[in-house]
């Protein structure tokens, strides 16, 4: 199986789509010329052309506007905010028109819109600009939102939000866009909405999503040292999430802890536990626990940095716990 | 006395800990008892002070019995505040959904059980333990057990037998009443990893390797390749585990015990040597819990560093088989061109229950023992 990187995965995605569809356009601060502030719309300006790869103005609330009215008029347009941090300015645009559409005009319109964001600390980019918002969509009835962990997702989810009828939010976690892995022959869609255990076990179940999959992943491995089985289920999508796939999980394992690397209060993992405390009560053989960040803002300090964000030694801590 | 299994009636008070007077805090062991299978501290579940003992040493006393009087300390207000949660309401069963769940699919009242987890907790396991310690329980009045009147010994001789002897007594003789036993005899030439395991331990800081742990690890092994030996038998139900767990005999200054090595198909070499001991450790200190002692088809007996030319064991009951594990003894075997070749051999000797196992599946299986530990490499691999 070939190799790819998680930044050409998103390249690629995005030259297939426009090359697939005519009405596939993108929009973004520096995404045309410069090729976009990470590189992941580079070389596409030559293939498509200025006209459908478009550097907008600094103002993400007009070009989040400006999508919404070409999504409305038939386009399919797909936006790059610079960071997820900006996002509060194109709020108005996503969360009161592209969301209602579909349903204020009575299922005659919907709003195929993608926004790709790059969320995660780790760069040492500082409390403006390592932000995890994606719980702010995810709370919002009409939107969508997916968060790829690994190449071959980052791909087909990203294919899957442009040809998805509805406004998708693609949160592209920025530490993992230099990361490679292996990816199949022939990329496909990613269906949003369907999680994949990528770790099988039997003794706990960790659910988590973008970059913290891969702490869970080095915390199954420290655990298996003990023989300790932990099952790790990435969730790809959050809205909708897999219920199921969790639910699934947690009848075989008893036990659940939801890491992400935003910040724990009131986040995905506290929509989770709620949810499978509901549904899944009967199954549970220890209080679910949630491995976030802190509730402060991301430090720009290396050091301090590295204690913020969630490591494996706090989930295998959080497993020790619901094994008690 | 406190009820601490299903199936207790009555504890022995093997120790005291404390003495009237003495001032103790939660958590302080207040005396030992020994029950059915195990010895277990009893602590104090608050601070206070011992007022009188009431019970002597060595008396088998019934569960409830008031061994002591001790007062309770009037606990600082801060304490009982922050404490209130754990003390305050006694009566209310603190346990995990699931084990309710369980309980209640198994008929099992929480009350008559003690958890495990945080703060008391009862756990699925918990539930599960209890459950098959009443199936055991129905077992056993079903079957009817008349003591054997034993010819006079010499008075000099006697003592009474302690609870866990009596209870080792009981089981040992049910088990071999109860489960037709048969035998199956190998011997495995360990030339090769006598050498192999000498060379392993001339590292230095890595766990010492002893032949117990290459042949639990060649049992293992061979449990994977003949998964139809890892079965029981269970009232009229023949049961197959999926988990690979083994019962390893150890012997402790309070008598035999089989602690169990949990999925040891997980665990590599150094793996399931540093479980071994951990489980011997805790053995010999007496700290093993029932869950210990539950599960598992198959146990590893070896007498072999006491120079046993054979050891034919008795299945423990709830298993369907043990190895023993007799002596490495040199011997002459022709080689290839019929030359004689000075090798080194032990004898396995394995006892199986014939109500789930069979003389061929047990020869295949044994035979694959033996070969592993003939081929000693293959058990680096997982």
């Amino acid at each position: 199986m070939p190799e790819l990187r998680y930044i050409r995965a998103i390249n690629q995605a995005l030259a297939d789509a426009l090359e697939a569809d005519p009405s596939v356009i993108l929009l973004g601060e520096d995404v045309s010329a410069a090729g976009g502030a990470f590189g992941a719309t580079r070389g596409l300006r030559d293939r498509f052309g200025a006209e459908r790869v478009i550097d907008t103005p600094i103002s993400e609330a007009a070009l989040a506007g400006a999508a919404v009215g070409a999504a409305l008029s038939g386009l399919k347009p797909v936006l790059e905010i610079m960071f997820m941090d900006f996002t509060t300015l194109v709020m108005d645009a996503l969360v009161n028109q592209a969301a209602k559409a579909r349903f204020m005009f009575g299922g005659q319109r919907s709003v195929p819109l993608v926004v790709r964001t790059p969320h995660g600390g780790g760069l040492s980019a500082g409390p403006q600009h390592s932000q995890c918002l994606e719980a702010w969509f995810a709370h919002v009835p009409g939107l969508k939102v997916v968060c790829p962990a690994d190449p071959a997702s980052a791909y087909g989810l990203l294919r899957a939000a442009i040809a998805d009828p509805d406004p998708v939010i693609v949160v592209e976690n920025k530490a993992l866009y230099a990361t490679k892995a292996e990816v199949p022959e022939v990329l496909e869609p990613v269906p949003i909405g369907h999680a994949a255990v990528i770790r099988p076990g039997r003794d706990l179940t960790l659910v988590s999503y973008g970059g913290a999959v891969h702490t869970c992943m080095a915390a199954a491995g420290i655990l298996a040292n003990e023989g300790i089985e932990a099952e790790v289920v990435d969730l790809r999508s959050l809205q909708p999430w897999d219920e199921a796939t969790v639910m699934n999980s947690l009848s075989r394992t008893h036990r659940l802890i939801v890491v992400h690397e935003a910040v724990e209060a009131f986040g995905i993992g506290a929509e989770i536990a709620a949810r499978m405390a509901d549904i899944g009560f009967d199954e549970l053989d220890a209080p679910i626990l949630r491995v976030g960040a802190p509730f402060m803002p991301v430090p720009f300090s290396k050091a301090l940095e590295r204690k913020y964000l969630p490591s494996a030694d706090a989930v295998v801590q959080a497993a020790r716990k619901v094994l008690a | 006395m406190p009820k601490l299994g299903l199936t207790m009636t009555e504890g022995l008070l093997a120790s005291w800990r404390v003495k009237p007077g003495d001032q103790v805090r939660a958590g302080d062991v207040l005396f030992v008892v020994e029950t059915e299978k195990i010895a277990t501290d009893v602590e104090a579940p608050s601070d206070g002070k011992i007022v009188s003992l009431e019970v002597a040493e060595g008396s088998i006393v019934p569960v409830g019995t008031t061994v002591a009087t001790w007062i309770e300390n009037v606990m600082p207000l801060d304490r009982a505040a922050s404490s209130r949660g754990s003390f305050s309401n006694a009566t209310r069963v603190i346990a995990t959904p699931l084990a309710r769940r369980l309980a209640r699919q198994a008929n099992i009242d929480l009350k008559a059980i003690r958890g495990s987890g945080p703060r008391g907790r009862i756990k699925a396991r918990d539930v599960e333990i209890a459950a098959a310690q009443q199936a055991v329980l129905r077992a056993e009045a079903d079957a009817s057990s008349p003591a054997a009147s034993a010819a006079p010994l010499s008075r000099q001789q006697r003592r009474p037998a302690s609870l866990s002897e009596t209870t080792v007594a009981r089981r040992m003789t049910e088990a071999k009443r109860n489960i037709p036993h048969f035998y199956v005899i190998a011997d495995a030439d360990v030339t090769r990893l006598l050498k192999l395991r000498e060379e392993l331990n001339a590292a230095k800081g890595e766990i010492r390797l002893s032949l117990t742990h290459f042949v639990v690890a060649a049992v293992v092994k061979a449990l994977k390749r003949f998964p139809d030996i890892n079965r029981v038998w269970d009232a009229n139900e023949i049961v197959t585990l999926d988990a690979i767990d083994i019962g390893l005999a150890v012997m402790t200054e309070r008598g035999l015990v089989a602690p169990v090595l949990r999925n040891a198909d997980r665990l590599g070499l150094d793996g399931i040597a540093c479980a071994c001991e951990e489980l011997v450790t805790r053995a010999r200190r007496g700290r093993l819990t029932e869950e210990d002692l539950a599960g598992g088809a198959i146990s590893v007996s070896n007498v072999g560093m006491f120079g046993a030319a054979q050891l034919i064991p008795i299945i423990n009951p709830g298993q369907a088989a043990i190895l023993g594990v007799a002596a490495v003894r040199p011997v002459f075997r022709p080689d290839d061109r019929g030359q004689p070749s000075l090798r080194q051999e032990l004898s396995l000797a394995l006892s199986c229950d014939h109500r789930v196992l069979d003389g061929v599946s047990a020869t295949r299986f044994l035979n694959a023992v033996a070969e592993i530990l003939a081929q000693p490499l293959t058990l680096l691999r997982r």
